[in-house]
């Protein structure tokens, strides 16, 4: 019998919707968004295995069950503190499970021309126009639509043409678990006018163990000649599950630097999508994933070329050690017409351990004859000629092979913008690594440049 | 013992026989190499040089069919490469790895001390180090951005090579092999290696350079000079032997070993 490309929601959260949504922010247009996005949803149930970009992921089966919509909650001190990014200017909103905390938010002294608030607020000020953004992202994913229907809380940041954010802006979600699984659907939305910049820092980390199902989705827009740096590092717990989906839309000339980290988190998926809708624009998308015990990593790329002369590079790398799981899947789709399209795909995969598992698969479509693509993949074991240097010099093969996994994985945080969280990333890394936690002592960190 | 009269050679080479994937490379190759003496390996490409400095350092891959291979009076074929690095055996690799996030400075750190470790030293005090890692550097011409880059990572060809003798310097190993450290090397840096090698010169320390040209021997003048030509030594002299060659190349020899 044939699998059905749908899974149809369960009981409990198909009727979901009715009975939360009068006390969901924001009515007239927004609440139609919300009641079309579900009716969508209800129809289209969420993706199974059959359908190819959820091959592997078992997100849809785990979160497809009765779960409680996540309280407003406190999340612990040290856990804040221990998980700032940005350096000491750096502006910051806190979640606990996806809803702003606004004790914990500092957002002083900004700039003329910058808006960033909590999205409940932008909610009760400008709910035209959070509707006007919500519609904007429709896709068939099940998650999206299920976000805009259910999302209650998250951020809303604009900067106006010209203006440019110089400290960086953290987003730090910390996920807290409770005796009962719980999920939360926070949405962000990043409008960058014409020429603004901005440095945007989004961290998920735990606050308490416990299942927390996190359906995060970000959607920016960035202008023409505008520019975006988007840093994202995840750390959160076994049993929490994270699915992360940011889209962004270039103009002619827009920029995007998107470096992230996983690092931690029982299923994690992080789909990244990016849309040329101008010539000469630019993505760098970087990516890293260290995993261990039964851990999930599952990573989803998908960059559109839909106007020619933009460059775009994708460069994933992952390390997965016991009986870890990854799933990496880049797809480069050129436009017919978009000529002189340059799109680059990596993807390099370390196996620590026999029972570790990566499937990677690069997806090209290409309509334009005058493109330079290329891509890669691999999945391979410790370069033998680099551990035998290293032995060569004196040190026992297992400090060789902790600091070869540790070199592995630290290339991609040397493309890291915030000296704060790449240090987070590099102290993570060796916490997974075997063997790392020699190497931390032994001074690895100190001496890297700043 | 075979007509020699110092007692223990430092490294003592018998009738070694190595093959690679099934293929043998030496074949019956006999080098006995005392404190103080530096010798030169020539040979062309293909002869088995740089198997010969793989083998000595311990590389996977390299069958020993045959033969022995003595440093200091330890069996070194029974030790793993980490060990033959703390008794003080060294190889300036002709092809230096790139090890992108690990800096040149962190490494050379664990690598002192990890020999310091093995012989039951002290760490090596951070104060110290960095004294005698800028006095190195300095010698072989390393600018101190170069020791905090990742490993030889972007290095150019000669950087490379000089991070080779740093290394060294950093270890003062007792006996240093060094595998083509002139290839890729000017002239400049060429005088500026071997006079790093000369001032490590000394009664108790060894040196193996093998070498392709003799251009490198006049700077760091051997003691010894050796033809290696199919996987044998066919003929050792004193320094003029380099010279013969620069002259008449490896010709006359090849035709003598078929």
């Amino acid at each position: 019998m044939a699998v059905a490309r749908r899974i149809a929601p369960a009981p409990e959260l198909a009727g979901l919707f009715p009975r939360i949504a009068p006390q969901l922010p924001g009515g007239g247009a927004l609440a139609e968004v919300r009641e079309r996005a579900w009716r969508r949803f209800l129809e289209q149930g969420l993706p199974s295995v059959k359908v190819e970009a959820w091959k592997y992921s078992r997100i849809p089966q785990q979160v497809n069950r009765p779960m409680g919509l996540a309280r407003p909650e406190t999340p612990p001190a040290a856990v804040v503190r221990e998980a700032l990014a940005g350096g000491p200017h750096a502006r910051r909103l806190v979640f606990a499970n996806g809803i702003a905390v606004p004790s914990l938010a500092h957002l002083g002294g900004l700039p003329q021309g910058v808006r960033v608030l909590p999205l409940e607020e932008a909610i009760a000020r400008f709910p035209e126009r959070v509707a006007e953004a919500f519609a904007r992202i429709e896709d068939d994913r099940g998650f999206t639509d299920l976000n805009t229907a259910l999302c209650r809380s998250g951020a809303w940041i604009e900067l106006d043409p010209g203006v440019e954010l110089t400290w960086p802006l953290q987003l730090l979600f910390v996920a807290m678990g409770g005796e009962a699984a719980a999920m939360t659907h926070p949405r962000v939305v990043v409008r960058l006018g014409e020429g603004a910049k901005l440095h945007l820092i989004e961290s998920h980390v735990s606050g308490r163990d416990g299942a927390v199902f996190t359906n995060a989705v970000l959607q920016a827009e960035i202008g023409e000649g505008a520019r975006l740096v988007l840093e994202r590092a995840v750390m959160l717990d076994a049993d929490q599950t994270l699915l992360d989906e940011a889209v962004c839309e270039l103009a002619a000339g827009a920029r995007l630097l998107a470096n992230g980290a996983t690092l931690g988190g029982g299923l994690v998926r992080g789909e990244l999508e990016v849309h040329f809708r101008g010539e000469g624009g630019e993505a760098l998308l970087n990516g890293l994933y260290v995993t261990r015990g039964r851990e999930h990593v599952d990573t989803a790329v998908r960059v559109l070329h839909h106007a020619g002369g933009c460059h775009s590079d994708q460069f994933f790398k992952g390390v997965l050690d016991e009986q870890a799981h990854a799933v990496f899947a880049g797809r480069i789709t050129v436009a017919p017409g978009a000529q002189r399209s340059d799109a680059y795909q990596v993807n390099r995969n370390l196996l620590l351990s026999d029972e570790a598992e990566v499937d990677t698969r690069p997806e090209l479509e290409i309509e334009a004859d005058d493109v330079r693509c290329t891509h890669g993949a691999t999945v391979g074991c410790l370069d033998p000629n680099a551990l035998f240097y290293m032995r060569a010099r004196g040190l026992a093969p297992e400090v060789a092979e902790a600091m070869l996994t540790y070199a592995f994985a630290a290339e991609v945080v040397e493309r890291m913008v915030d000296a704060d969280l790449a240090r987070k990333v590099r102290r993570a890394i060796l916490r997974r690594v075997p063997g790392g936690a020699r190497l931390e002592t032994e001074g690895l960190l100190e001496e890297v440049p700043a | 013992m075979n007509g020699k009269d110092i007692p223990m050679a430092m490294l003592e080479i018998e009738k070694l026989h190595v093959s690679v994937e099934g293929k043998p490379i030496i074949r019956g190759l006999d080098l006995s190499v005392d404190a103080g003496e530096v010798h030169a390996i020539m040979g062309p490409n293909g002869s088995g040089k740089s198997t010969l400095a793989y083998v000595l350092a311990g590389r996977e891959g390299y069958e020993v069919t045959a033969g022995t291979i003595r440093f200091l009076g330890q069996d070194l074929l029974a030790m793993e490469p980490e060990e033959r690095v703390a008794a003080g055996l060294f190889l300036a690799m002709q092809y230096p790895v790139e090890i992108p996030g690990v800096s040149n400075m962190y490494f050379l750190r664990q690598a002192v001390n990890a020999v310091r470790k093995a012989r039951g030293e002290p760490e090596i005090k951070p104060g110290e180090f960095m004294k005698k890692l800028r006095e190195a550097a300095k010698l072989v011409g390393i600018p101190e951005e170069l020791l905090r880059r990742d490993l030889n990572t972007g290095f150019s060809g000669g950087e490379k090579k000089r991070n080779e003798i740093l290394q060294m310097a950093m270890l003062e190993p007792k006996l240093a092999i060094l595998d083509e450290t002139d290839s890729g090397l000017d002239i400049d840096a060429l005088r500026m290696v071997a006079e790093a090698v000369n001032r490590m010169r000394s009664p108790e320390r060894a040196f193996l350079v093998i070498t392709h040209y003799a251009r490198l021997l006049n700077f760091l003048v051997p003691d010894r000079v050796h033809v290696m030509i199919a996987g044998r030594i066919v003929k050792s002299g004193g320094r003029e032997l380099a010279d013969e060659l620069e002259a008449h190349g490896y010709e006359p020899f090849t035709a003598e070993a078929a």
